[in-house]
């Protein structure tokens, strides 16, 4: 007897997209996801290039939809522990960890966070704010349920503080929620775990951490955010509007042995934020090979280079200080001074994905990215799994959502109708 | 009189702190407007669901305002109660007095003041709130696929092995432009073969019926009722579908006219001319041969993204067939994105390809062998002389890319392809539901992208369209009214999605509900008033409206 | 009469960019000029003209339409449809000798909730110093 349910690890832009294909044919989703809210890298994002759309106008339709569809069911702080059986019939064992906050009584309201007395690096905002031991990734992350960093409150430490439940008036709040085990059959299992960008401080030559004012992409795209630590405003950390900022292409790309794709458009958007948001900075780009493929990104770079951008391509690069900016020198002895630099990182696989490749016997290539077969990117080694956007390697949104659909397509196909 | 009832939620203290409900409450009572107002401390709770439920019914209210929080976090949780109290769920207005007016007002008074503005009008509107369907219609599970390239094959597969009945129908024969390849990059699989074992798996399935030689005639119906006509071997066949492939491909840019690149002189060749004939004609004399990358691009403003790789498996070609020919790239910007193909960059380096980066390039006649003149960023002119070159050209739309456009009103982009119906969401759908793209006809890509494409689309297809299942209609759709209407078509106009268009007979305008989507531009643009916008009809605004302005 | 004026004022929001922005504001606990009610549409290109007459002939001292930016719209050209109206009703209101300032259009994703706070609090204290709608004291219709 076949399966009809489908699991989907991995509830960014891919799992999302996935998720709703099956569920709107009528498919029961288990959509599980590691972090306590949803929508992955997309949400960071203020804008999307080419054509500078809103990124949380754009996802959240889908967020809604998933969170309004009865035949998906979010599981968030919860992971894979176990797969059993084959294609058409898996038995995955699912660790949906205590959130401490109940998912039915919580409206929404906040009124926990400002009595809560331990304060944290944001991991969300890359450290550049602080959140509360009970908090929400950002404003308007989904679902609108805070989660209590348990490892981090002050209960943790055998004190008795209840500042968070004292606020609640709701009833929300679980000191002694537990992590819960649950058992699921699904017919077929799409894997949807996402990229991260590397630590920039892998490649000492450009002075990551060590200069202050050097950012990595998304740190600098959380800058811009509307709903991120600055309210939207390109700050150094000292605090001031940049005059003058030089982007960083192709960092690691080299050491990595790939390209990672996305890097010159979205750094081309950060430009545009630049120019939009500060008049008068200067910006520079400084680049090794310019990728820009596709119909519509050529037009989206002139544009923005037309703004006045000087685009420098240089095999070498080292960054200093300089008083209280910073010093570009490349070719040798050419140098440029500016106030910020931004790195783009290469992008590397989600770090789970190591402990799911292990779980599901699914092969990874040699960066760790899954491994799909040759003419179809969404085809794991193994059959009944399938493989949808950057657990496959780097990819563009657009290519994100391919996968995304032609994996539910595989799943629903091998489901039977 | 319709029983209209008021529910006021507290949302714990969120709500009950920040406005005086017990105010509002008087105020409302006075202006008798309502059959009965209740308050709740937390409305969307399931104590709080079941209370409403209840309260409906025992009151035998007809309309419900509920003056709660946003209707983004709970509209469709309280439609649902109406329908469990068997009340139409259209019959609520929601009064957002939570993150609208609650929490964004910090004055009490002025908190109540805005709160008792927003529940009179929504009380005002609900009385003009009429009972809404969600009504379904038959749809058609199979498809017709146009062009029967890689793309249009590995679509009609996908769908074939689902039991859905595939029409495949291509202007020549199957196979496309994978017929003139000899290898694929960048793991240098044999297409020939590919191909054959596509076709191979077609004897397998019944399902797909195959049309070669056969013209698209004409295209009718919408969404899960598509007839398309074909004419076949002259005669002609009627298709009954309930979505549509496009996979009409592309072709290659010939640079004619651009002389700087010598196109028309003997041996120089076009990327795709090479593979499919220069390569086995290379003259026993020639010692050197050159690629040239980007060509056209500036005039067709897009990099075609496959091109750099595909020149590098050209030269990989070359070398096998001729290891004593000197390959050398000429190129502006490496495009190699991706995981794979800094690799194979590097592997072709490994075989003594070599590469310049020029910043302008001529080629002219030397003899009988062909001159380069190119600059290499540092000012001065260099020559060199081969014997071969190659121009790598990308990609163009077909130009029956614009007649299918016309014929099911679809839209092109810039360039030619058609346009999708998100750059980045809605890479294989168009603007009008049932018609999709998939392959090089929506943009340059190459094979593996293409397959992609081709799976992403029948993914939406079998997720769509469920044989023996109705298709959803959106009840918020508009409607036009025939008295009313006087067929200026302005809101054939303004519609996106194709969904409104003329009556011919009756010269009037007719919304297609499976193809609206809710928006109310034909609404707001009707100059008769005949167009409406259900749920948000000019009446119920006004009324809204009506009262926020006393 | 010594009274402080207090303006009354309407909004237009779209349904997925402005409304979701306006919620946003609330939710970080952003002040909002009180005197703004809101009506929310599926898309400003829902807002027929005739509403914005009909408002500022009844009196309302000020109007804002809120859609998503340029290109956003979540149905495709809603918002260029709206924003063209805005241009052609603006000339119409001046020949009711009313200042085009009490009229707005902005664009405000949904993630721009400062924005929305910032937009609303500017126009209620642009229309506070205008002063009340001329039309108002005496009105045409009922």
């Amino acid at each position: 007897m076949k399966e009809k349910n489908i699991l989907v690890i991995g509830a960014g832009l891919a799992g999302i997209e996935a998720s709703l294909l099956c569920a709107r044919a009528g498919r029961k989703v288990f959509l599980i996801e590691k972090e306590p809210y949803f929508g992955g890298s997309v949400i960071k994002s203020e804008e999307v290039f080419p054509q500078m759309e809103c990124a949380t106008c754009m996802l959240a339709p889908k967020q809604s939809e998933v969170l309004e569809n009865k035949n998906i069911e979010l599981l968030t702080l919860s992971e894979v522990k176990e797969i059993k059986g084959e294609p058409g019939n898996f038995q995955v064992k699912i660790l949906k960890k205590a959130r401490y906050v109940s998912l039915v009584n919580c409206i929404g309201c906040a009124a926990c966070f400002e009595p809560c007395p331990v304060s944290l690096d944001n991991e969300f905002e890359e450290g550049l704010s602080k959140r509360k031991a009970i908090y929400l990734a950002c404003s308007g992350a989904l679902p609108n349920v805070p989660a209590i960093d348990m490892k981090r409150c002050l209960r943790a430490k055998g004190e008795d503080c209840q500042a968070c439940k004292e606020a609640c008036m709701f009833d929300a709040i679980i000191y002694d929620d537990k992590d819960e085990e649950l058992s699921v059959t699904v017919g077929s299992i799409i894997i949807a775990t996402g990229f991260r960008l590397s630590d920039p401080g892998k490649f000492p030559d450009l002075g990551y951490k060590k200069f202050k004012n050097i950012f990595s992409a998304f740190e600098f795209e959380r800058l811009r955010a509307s709903n991120g630590p600055t309210s939207g405003e390109i700050l150094t950390r000292d605090g001031n509007p940049p005059k003058s900022i030089a982007f960083i292409h192709c960092v690691g790309r080299e050491e990595k042995g790939y390209c990672s794709q996305i890097c010159c458009l979205y750094l081309t958007k950060f430009a545009h934020y630049a120019l939009d948001k500060i008049p008068g900075v200067k910006v520079y780009q400084f680049y090794k090979e310019l990728s820009i493929p596709g119909k519509g990104s050529q037009k989206f770079f002139q544009e923005v280079m037309k703004k006045g951008i000087n685009l420098i391509r240089t095999e070498k690069l080292s960054i200093s200080e300089n008083g209280a900016g910073l010093r570009l020198t490349y070719e040798d002895n050419k140098t440029v001074d500016v106030d910020m630099v931004v790195l783009a990182p290469p992008v590397e696989p989600h770090p789970g994905a190591k402990e799911i490749a292990q779980l599901l016997k699914l092969e990874q290539e040699q960066f760790g990215f899954f491994k799909t077969t040759e003419l179809n990117p969404i085809e794991s080694n193994r059959p009944g799994i399938f493989i949808a956007g950057c657990a496959q390697g780097p990819n563009f949104m657009q290519d994100v959502i391919l996968q995304a659909q032609a994996a539910a397509g595989a799943a629903l196909h091998l489901t039977g109708s | 009189m319709s029983r209209i009832g008021l529910f006021l939620c507290e949302c714990g203290p969120n709500i009950a702190e920040a406005i005086d409900l017990d105010k509002i409450a008087e105020f409302i009572n006075k202006e008798n407007k309502v059959a009965g107002i209740e308050r709740h401390r937390l409305l969307c709770s399931e104590e709080g669901k079941k209370f409403l439920a209840e309260s409906i019914k025992q009151n035998q209210f007809d309309h419900i305002v509920i003056a709660a929080c946003s209707p983004k976090q709970h509209e469709s949780t309280f439609m649902e109660v109406l329908s469990q109290a068997g009340l139409n769920p259209y019959l609520l207005q929601l009064v957002n007095i939570r993150e609208q007016c609650a929490w964004m007002t910090p004055d009490k008074g002025l908190a109540t003041k805005k709160a008792l503005r927003l529940i009179r009008a929504a009380i005002n509107r609900v009385r003009f709130h009429s009972k809404l369907h969600e009504k379904e219609i038959e749809a058609n599970p199979d498809v017709v696929v146009i062009g029967a390239g890689m793309t249009g094959i590995e679509t009609a597969l996908s769908l074939a092995q689902q039991g859905r009945t595939v029409y495949l129908i291509d202007k020549d024969k199957l196979g496309g432009m994978l017929k003139n390849l000899k290898r694929l990059f960048p793991g240098m699989l044999d297409p020939q073969r590919l191909l054959q074992e596509k076709i191979a798996e077609f004897n397998n399935q019944t399902q797909i019926k195959v049309f070669e030689d056969s013209q698209v005639k004409e295209i009718l119906g919408f969404f899960g009722n598509f007839i398309v006509t074909i004419i076949n071997k002259e005669k002609e066949i009627s298709l009954k579908a309930g979505s549509i492939v496009l996979g009409i491909g592309a072709q290659e840019f010939v640079p004619e006219g651009m002389d700087q690149f010598g196109y028309g002189l003997k041996n120089v060749y076009t990327a795709l001319q090479f593979e499919k004939e220069g390569l086995t004609k290379i003259p026993d004399e020639s010692k050197a041969l050159a690629i040239i990358h980007c060509v056209g691009r500036e005039k067709l403003g897009y990099c075609s993204k496959f091109c750099c790789v595909n020149s590098m498996k050209l030269a990989h070609l070359i070398k096998e067939k001729r290891p004593d020919i000197k390959v050398i790239q000429f190129y502006q910007e490496l495009c190699l994105p991706g995981k794979e193909y800094d690799k194979f960059y590097r592997e072709t380096r490994e075989k003594g390809i070599e590469f310049i980066r020029f910043d302008k390039i001529g080629v002219g006649k030397n003899g009988n062998q062909l001159e380069l003149k190119y600059g290499s960023g540092d000012g001065t002119e260099k020559h060199l002389n081969v014997d071969i070159v190659i121009l790598a050209t990308g990609l163009i739309p077909n130009p029956e890319t614009k007649d299918f456009a016309q014929m099911l009103n679809i839209a092109v982009d810039d360039y030619g392809f058609f346009k999708e119906e998100h750059i980045k969401l809605g890479p294989v759908s168009t603007l009008t539901d049932g018609i999709f793209i998939a392959g090089t006809c929506q943009g340059p890509k190459d094979i593996k992208e293409s397959i992609l494409q081709a799976k992403a689309a029948s993914g939406r297809i079998l997720s769509a369209l469920i044989p023996g299942r109705k298709l959803p209609i959106e009840a918020k759709a508009s409607e036009i009214s025939d008295s009313l209407c006087m067929g200026c078509g302005i809101c054939v106009q303004v519609c996106a999605y194709g969904a409104v268009s003329i009556d011919e007979r009756k010269h009037i305008s007719v919304v297609n509900e499976v193809l609206c989507r809710g928006c109310g531009n034909c609404a707001a643009s009707c100059p008769s008033g005949a167009a409406s916008h259900r749920h948000f009809t000019n009446q119920q605004l006004y009324y809204e409206a009506r009262e926020i302005l006393r | 009469m010594a009274q402080t004026f207090e303006p009354n004022l309407i909004g237009f929001l779209c349904n997925w960019c402005s409304y979701a922005a306006a919620d946003l504001a609330g939710s970080n606990k952003l002040e909002v000029p009180a005197n703004l009610a809101t009506i929310r549409v599926m898309c400003s290109s829902r807002v027929d003209p005739i509403f914005i007459l009909n408002a500022y002939l009844r009196g309302i001292d000020g109007v804002i339409i809120a859609g998503c930016h340029p290109g956003d719209c979540h149905y495709q050209t809603g918002n260029y449809y709206a924003r063209r109206r805005f241009a052609l009703l603006s000339k119409i209101l001046k020949t009711f000798n009313l200042d085009p300032h009490r009229f707005r259009l902005s664009w405000i994703s949904a993630s721009e909730g400062q924005r929305f706070s910032q937009v609303t609090k500017e126009f209620a204290e642009s229309i506070q110093k205008a002063g009340p709608n001329p039309l108002r004291k005496k009105p045409f219709i009922d």
